[in-house]
């Protein structure tokens, strides 16, 4: 982990405190963002996200499946993250297991909405093919190569590239009433067409992270070694609020919260122009 | 299956000899001593280095060698169809296992006493020859971490179907069941430090198989120290002398 001195700590703290960080950010300022889409061939879409030294790789993979009976009308997605342990020694082994699991439950409660798949950032209507019998099943994965700090904002951004670079073959039913009710239709699936798919209503994910008396945007992994408490807060374009997760074990006082999701609100607009731009430049590039 | 065309081509439009496109880049994890990317055709892997550094189990530490250790990893989404697999599955373990020998074999580890040495390497995507990539992003992984080594060790498979021995096999042709001999060589000092075969293959083919596999582990050297060279005057150029 990171080991510091009680003067380094002091510097973080004093910079965060005067809005001027480490790295010359100001407290609620990015770092770079690089994206690249398409990097893994074998996946439906993927992207590889950027963000300072913390680089993530998201694929989507699309099989068939069969809708649960509880949301017949409705696909299914599932995330998976995993820490490599190129990111960190501590991850080797099932050292990441535990981070790895709440990232992936984070990501969950913030893309997917509740257990009824209702407020979902992904529509997941879109993903039924035949009601009740016959829909798409998205795997979304995720891989932290290197971290420094600011990982699940980092996967939400690639989650988003990833599904925006996601087509989805054209599926064409053949026999949509099959005689008995029990067989599954026969379907076609095409490999020259391809849906793109609607990432418009995906959030991002933004986390504030609570240092001292003030908090910060895209914490590097030592100022995050000093927060007391952080809020994620997915927020999609709309301005409206997908998902919620604190996280540390200080307490955090009501109006602040209210205080940091306004803030998180103005945030994210900046935060999705600059993804939407550099999604599309990636894109653009993959297409050369 | 025919593997190798009338015209003398491979599935993917190789000639027998000929080795997929390499394409290597030093310093991928900021946060490690030592990262390289590492890409033969589809196949791609990434490398850290973190080390020389103290001991985390004070009972492994040696008192006149430093302690290497490997973990090899795939990812999810790395093959074709998407399966979990729990870590440390036996193959991956024995793969950790090869890795870790062959590297121990070229570091010189009588100069670092009472560390450790960790190399993780994970494969982003799989296409045959995951063993050798990995081997030669290891290489250039700790050569970028600046750790001690006898040689650049580096890595490559050739096999034998359809009566030809091709080179740098990929995936199609690694799982059509003929013999696949991987080598790690060491090109300076002219020795093989792996070498592993599966199937079987008459003795006089063998020789010419593996002849082959050295060839293409000698070119895998040329193109790490060209890597590595640009990478040098890189750091040179920025350091500004």
């Amino acid at each position: 982990m990171v080991g510091l001195s009680v003067g380094e700590t002091n510097f973080i703290r004093g910079g965060i405190a005067q809005d001027l960080r480490c790295d010359g950010r100001k407290r609620l300022s990015y770092r770079p963002i690089h994206i690249d889409t398409g990097v893994i061939p074998q996946a439906n879409g993927s992207a590889r996200v950027r963000i300072g030294g913390t680089d993530v790789i998201a694929s989507v993979k699309a099989e068939l499946g069969r809708p649960n009976s509880a949301q017949p009308g409705k696909g299914k997605v599932s995330i998976h993250i995993d820490c490599s342990a190129t990111a960190a020694p501590i991850f080797q082994g099932k050292g990441g297991e535990a981070l790895s699991t709440e990232l992936a439950a984070d990501l969950q409660r913030c893309l997917l909405g509740g257990k009824s798949g209702a407020g979902a950032g992904i529509d997941l209507s879109s993903l039924s093919i035949v009601e009740g019998k016959v829909c798409w099943d998205l795997y979304l994965d995720g891989l932290v190569v290197s971290s420094d700090g600011n990982m699940l904002d980092a996967l939400g951004a690639a989650i988003k590239a990833a599904l925006s670079n996601t087509g989805l073959p054209k599926v064409n039913v053949i026999a949509a009433d099959a005689t008995s009710s029990g067989d599954q239709p026969e379907v076609d699936v095409s490999d020259e067409e391809f849906l793109q798919f609607d990432t418009s209503a995906v959030p991002v994910i933004v986390t504030l992270t609570k240092v001292g008396k003030h908090y910060i945007v895209d914490a590097t992994e030592e100022e995050e070694s000093q927060m007391s408490s952080a809020m994620s807060i997915s927020i999609n374009r709309k301005g409206l609020i997908c998902g919620l997760t604190k996280r540390g074990g200080a307490g955090v006082d009501p109006s602040i919260v209210l205080d940091m999701i306004s803030v998180a609100k103005n945030v994210s607009e900046n935060f999705i122009n600059v993804l939407d731009s550099e999604i599309a430049a990636a894109e653009a590039r993959e297409e050369e | 299956m025919e593997f190798v065309s009338p015209e003398g081509l491979r599935l993917d439009g190789r000639r027998p000899l000929e080795m997929r496109q390499l394409r290597a880049e030093i310093g991928a994890v900021s946060k490690a001593d030592g990262s390289a990317v590492f890409e033969m055709g589809n196949t791609k892997v990434i490398a850290a280095v973190y080390g020389p550094r103290e001991v985390e189990n004070r009972a492994q530490q040696m008192n006149d060698q430093a302690l290497v250790r490997c973990e090899y990893t795939m990812a999810n989404f790395s093959t074709g169809d998407r399966v979990r697999k729990p870590k440390g599955d036996r193959r991956s373990t024995e793969i950790s296992m090869v890795i870790r020998q062959t590297m121990e074999a070229c570091i010189m580890t009588h100069l670092m006493p009472r560390s450790q040495i960790d190399i993780f390497v994970q494969v982003l995507q799989a296409d045959g020859g995951t063993r050798s990539a990995c081997i030669n992003a290891a290489t250039l992984a700790l050569a970028d971490a600046g750790i001690p080594m006898r040689d650049l060790v580096t890595s490559c498979s050739a096999g034998y179907l359809n009566t030809t021995p091709l080179l740098d096999l990929n995936y199609v042709e690694d799982s059509a069941g003929g013999p696949d001999v991987t080598v790690g060589y060491l090109p300076k000092l002219d020795k093989v430090t792996l070498l592993q075969m599966d199937s079987k293959l008459p003795l006089d083919t063998f020789e010419s198989v593996m002849q082959l596999a050295i060839e293409g582990c000698k070119a895998v050297a040329n193109y790490l120290r060209e890597v590595l060279l640009e990478n040098t005057k890189q750091l040179e150029y920025r350091r500004g002398s």
